[in-house]
């Protein structure tokens, strides 16, 4: 597959500018600084807690701002025009991915800034963040391409931002239901499971099964967009 | 000369109606084809089968000698340029944001915006917001869009559906301008008076197929009537047969003094239209 950092880039610039003047993606990327700020000052410190809204912050950010993204360029019969253009499936898909990604950086770290949350070991931790907001990405760009609105896209949002979040339920659930304790390989609670492994003193070498499983998550997402967005190329 | 695009037999069903039936028509390198038809007949179908987004159901669709298909490669892409109905413009920026996102995507300088936007009209809406733009305008913007990286092959749907005669006329004199540099244009429309002008061909599409396919010149000779109206002195009109016994009687009107004007009865396209297929163009 070909890839021209150039149109990327040139997709990347467009969304800046355009999604400054965005409303929904404004208040989409503030509701987690608000609630960081208030724990913050709780003084909570409590890794499940915290992880909870970095899920949130992933689902609100990585998954919803993407998803609105790319709906908003179907409801307005953009895409089709990028589609159309010399630039790949692959140029389209990162540079359409690349604020989101950014967006979502800055966000997490301003939450954790505001919750007074300092990982023992930041470089394990940045790189389970950096790859959990790839697979959150993934699955944004995914919902924005099966619906066809941007009303649409907030609503089938939902259900996703609910179970990513709150995901760490399941596994309660899942001493009665043994099926549930698939969803131990969900990459909500690979991150969760990696931070308190962290907490405990791990190190990379520690922790390298649970980002091979987010890893493999993205692969999938990844997978399952690119198929879905090709299948988007034609009528 | 070589053929641009080479269509055959080509068919499209949607679940069981049949929006494409048999057609076939080549199109030549440098050629303004036109493919008229009233709103529903496939015009906007065929262009979505040439330009692949749309998948026929029988038949073959050749452009530049490979199957339709193939265009979704980037390099067959640069070659063409697509305005239809879904052809959509970023709302919240500039005209000059959507173009200059587009010379990214084609690897065209920035200095060929103001060139295409003085080709549509719009050298002074560069800095407008698309949100703030009448329909005309959004169409022209599109339009620049569509030919801003000079495109070997032109696909234009109803490219002046929404604009006013006096934009009609700046489009038309930009397309020629494409045409004179070499670009083939296929054009649909149901504008019998846009067809006229600027077509070397054109085919009439009618429920799914193609009906006639000649030069408006040859189509109009075609469907004449061999007569001629004489508006003569006293304001009547006569209609007079082309032959020995109308010269005879045009001698005599002339003799007399008599004759204000002469013409000949050749049909519209638009005639033609309506006497081939019984529809009207709407």
């Amino acid at each position: 597959m070909i890839f021209s950092i150039k149109r990327s880039f040139a997709i990347f610039q467009k969304d800046y500018k355009d999604v400054s003047k965005n409303l929904y993606v404004t208040v989409s990327v503030l509701m987690p600084l608000a609630l960081a700020a208030l724990w913050g000052m709780d003084g909570i410190d409590n890794i499940n807690i915290h992880y909870m809204l970095f899920n949130m912050t992933l689902c609100m950010v990585a998954a919803y701002v993407q998803c609105c993204l790319i709906a908003e360029e179907k409801e307005k019969n953009t895409l089709r025009g990028l589609m159309l253009s010399p630039a790949s499936t692959m140029d389209i898909l990162v540079g359409k991915s690349l604020l989101s990604f950014i967006a979502t950086f800055i966000i997490l770290v301003a939450c954790a800034f505001l919750q007074d949350y300092k990982p023992e070991n930041l470089l394990v931790i940045s790189l389970a963040m950096a790859l959990s907001t790839i697979f959150y990405i993934g699955l944004g760009t995914v919902l924005g391409l099966v619906t066809k609105s941007v009303m649409e896209a907030s609503v089938i949002i939902l259900p996703f931002i609910g179970f990513f979040s709150f995901g760490s339920f399941l596994t309660v659930l899942a001493e009665s239901f043994p099926i549930l304790k698939v969803t131990e390989y969900l990459p909500n609670l690979q991150l969760i499971e990696i931070a308190n492994k962290v907490h405990s003193g791990a190190s990379l070498s520690d922790v390298w099964f649970n980002l091979a499983v987010i890893f493999a998550s993205i692969v999938v997402i990844f997978a399952i967009a690119i198929v879905v967005f090709r299948k988007r190329m034609m009528d | 000369m070589e053929n641009i695009i080479e269509v055959s037999g080509l068919a499209k069903m949607f679940s069981n109606l049949a929006a494409l039936k048999d057609v076939s028509f080549k199109v030549k390198k440098g050629e303004t084809f036109g493919f008229l038809g009233p709103s529903g007949s496939g015009k906007t179908t065929t262009i979505k089968i040439l330009t692949a987004q749309l998948a026929q159901t029988d038949g073959e669709a050749l452009v530049f000698g490979v199957p339709a298909l193939k265009l979704k490669e980037g390099s067959y892409r640069k070659r063409i340029g697509v305005l239809t109905d879904n052809s959509g413009l970023y709302v919240r920026l500039t005209v000059y944001d959507n173009l200059k996102l587009y010379c990214d995507l084609y690897d065209v300088p920035y200095t060929r915006i103001d060139e295409v936007l003085d080709m549509v009209n719009l050298k002074d809406a560069k800095k407008k917001v698309i949100s703030k733009l009448s329909k005309g305008m959004l169409q022209r913007v599109t339009l620049a869009r569509a030919f801003l990286h000079k495109p070997d092959l032109l696909f234009l749907d109803e490219p002046t559906s929404a604009l006013d005669p006096v934009n009609t006329k700046h489009i038309y004199k930009g397309l020629e301008n494409l045409k004179e540099q070499g670009t083939t244009i296929f054009l649909t429309t149901h504008d019998m008076n846009e067809a006229e002008t600027l077509c070397d061909r054109v085919a009439f599409l009618n429920e799914g197929k193609i009906q006639l396919l000649d030069s408006p010149k040859a189509l109009r000779k075609k469907f004449a009537d061999n007569t001629i109206t004489v508006e003569l002195a006293d304001g009547s009109k006569e209609i007079i047969d082309r032959g020995a016994e109308g010269a005879q009687t045009m001698y005599n009107y002339m003799s007399e003094n008599k004759v204000v004007s002469i013409y000949s009865n050749e049909p519209t396209l638009g005639d033609i239209f309506v006497e081939v297929t019984g529809r009207k163009l709407s």
